[in-house]
């Protein structure tokens, strides 16, 4: 993977990576994706799930509840007036 | 039956083998039994950080669902215990809080990536450790100290609570140095929890447990095994025989796709569950809120972050772009229900599938630090195929290599925990376990 991909990439991760990093990073994941081209000739299956073991839809009844109150978990983040800070949007 | 330890203990127990990220504050503690677990269980009355940087600071107020079971049956839970960060690792090297210490060799790992969980295992006689696997993080430190470790099937045991790595993969097992305390937690942790619907689905585990008669070692698996691996591996299979179970040698060529598969799919997983780290509600929050979104997002995850979360989330955001997603991710599933199929068709004529747990035996720190990222990846080529596919897999100690311990690993069809539980108690009585020389 060459540097620019890895630089594309990480900007989609939102990640700033160091010049160090990105020529690190450049020279590990091309050795790890050559490896993965394995998987070209491993064989094709038509059914394959999400998940190894069948899950069902599992719905709970619908009844309000709330077991950490909201002031509690507020207290571990960083409020404004009992709303959470966060960033500018714009 | 009390347990009972003095604090003192396991603080200079933890500052030799850097065991834990946090200690109970409990001087003295009167209890059923103590137990620990892996410092990506959501805990009340501790951090819970998943050995990342990026989680200083956060106390969840709950407990996770098999923490909170474990209290309830009497448990005390004494500590939190160190991990690779996110479980991102076969070593325990990549924690932001020291490197667990192997207790038969300081100077070698405990194996990851709950390389805590079996260092206490391994020291604590009577210990119950919970642990967490996604790729091997319970067999394979159970393996490098010497102890029992299972990873249910997926879906066995809740995972409300615990840090996402990766949704598909992620199960909650127990280590112990006692084959008895497998049987007796596992069922105890184990149930529905509408919390999870992932473990709403499973049938009841079966209370009499049924002895293994058969095992299955695919070639495949005895391929690349270090000479001293395999020369306990052999005569553990002797022991096997001596005990009347039926060994078989088989063909299972979908190995050899298992670690590009479960890379792709555990990374792809990983880049989505780690997304929810960006400064806001968890941990870390001490970025500058005067910058444009994406930018406080980007400085607080790039400071907090560690090289190998770094490496992963790259990994699974290529893997999952448009253009790569048909060639990587949707392959990878396609490669698990291979896997997947090809184990059914073993189990329909053997019990269990039995190799060897990890390739070599615990490597040397200085080993570790010359190895590249996927060197480190293909040494779990053993653990991986059974998380992939979410079987039942154990590691039972096997034997002893330059004094440092062997693990066989069992790997059972889905929901069949009582024959790998079985085999575990029968081995014990088989196999002459040794325990590391621990002084205070």
């Amino acid at each position: 993977m060459d540097r620019e991909v890895v630089e594309r990439v990480a900007r989609i991760a939102r990640l700033n990576l160091t010049e160090e990093e990105l020529e690190k990073y450049s020279i590990d994941l091309s050795e790890i994706l050559e490896y993965f081209q394995l998987l070209d000739e491993a064989p094709e299956s038509k059914e394959f799930n999400f998940n190894p073991v069948e899950i069902a839809d599992i719905l709970r009844e619908d009844i309000p509840s709330m077991e950490i109150p909201a002031n509690e978990l507020l207290k571990k983040m960083k409020t404004y007036d009992d709303f959470i800070r966060g960033p500018r949007i714009s | 039956m009390s347990s009972r330890f003095s604090l003192k203990d396991l603080e200079k127990l933890n500052s030799r083998y850097s065991i834990f990220t946090s200690l109970t504050s409990e001087k003295e503690v009167d209890a059923e039994f103590v137990f620990s677990a892996k410092d990506n269980l959501a805990s009340k009355d501790f951090e819970t950080r998943a050995g990342s940087k990026i989680l200083e600071g956060y106390a969840p107020g709950f407990d996770a669902t098999p923490i909170k079971k474990m209290r309830k049956a009497g448990g005390f839970l004494a500590g939190k215990t160190n991990m690779d960060e996110f479980g991102f690792g076969t070593f325990s090297t990549n924690s932001a809080y020291g490197i667990p210490k192997n207790p038969f060799d300081l100077n070698r790992s405990c194996g990851g990536s709950s390389g805590g969980a079996a260092c206490i295992a391994a020291i604590i006689e009577d210990h119950v450790a919970l642990g967490v696997s996604t790729g091997g993080s319970i067999v394979c430190p159970a393996s490098f100290c010497g102890v029992f470790g299972i990873s249910p099937t997926y879906g066995r045991v809740s995972r409300y609570g615990l840090v996402d790595y990766g949704n598909s993969l992620d199960k909650v097992g127990i280590l112990s140095a006692k084959a008895a305390n497998l049987t007796k937690y596992l069922p105890i942790i184990a149930g529905k929890d509408p919390k999870d619907p992932t473990s709403c689905v499973q049938p009841e585990m079966r209370k009499n447990l049924r002895k293994i008669k058969s095992v299955a070692i695919p070639k495949e698996a005895i391929e690349g095994i270090s000479k001293g691996v395999m020369e306990s591996f052999r005569s553990a299979l002797d022991v096997l025989k001596s005990m009347s179970i039926d060994v078989e040698y088989v063909n299972m060529p979908s190995l050899k796709y298992a670690i590009p598969a479960y890379y792709v799919i555990a990374t792809s997983e990983a880049s989505t569950n780690l997304a929810r780290y960006c400064g806001m509600r968890y941990g870390q929050q001490d970025g500058d809120l005067a910058l444009k979104f994406d930018d406080y997002f980007s400085s607080i995850r790039s400071k907090y972050f560690g090289d190998e979360a770094k490496r992963r989330i790259l990994l699974g955001t290529f893997t999952r772009m448009v253009g790569y997603a048909d060639r990587y991710y949707n392959k990878a599933l396609q490669v698990r229900e291979i896997i997947i199929v090809e184990y059914k068709n073993i189990f329909k004529t053997h019990d269990a599938i039995v190799t060897p747990t990890m390739p070599f035996v615990s490597p040397r720190f200085d080993e570790i630090s010359k190895m590249s990222a996927l060197q480190s990846y293909k040494a779990d080529f053993l653990t991986v195929p059974p998380n992939i596919s979410g079987t039942p897999h154990l590691s039972v100690p096997c034997g002893y290599s330059d004094g440092m311990p062997v693990g066989m690993q069992f790997i059972a069809d889905h929901w069949n925990e009582d024959l790998l539980l079985s085999a575990a108690t029968e081995w014990e009585k088989a196999f002459d376990i040794r325990h590391p020389e621990v002084k205070l």
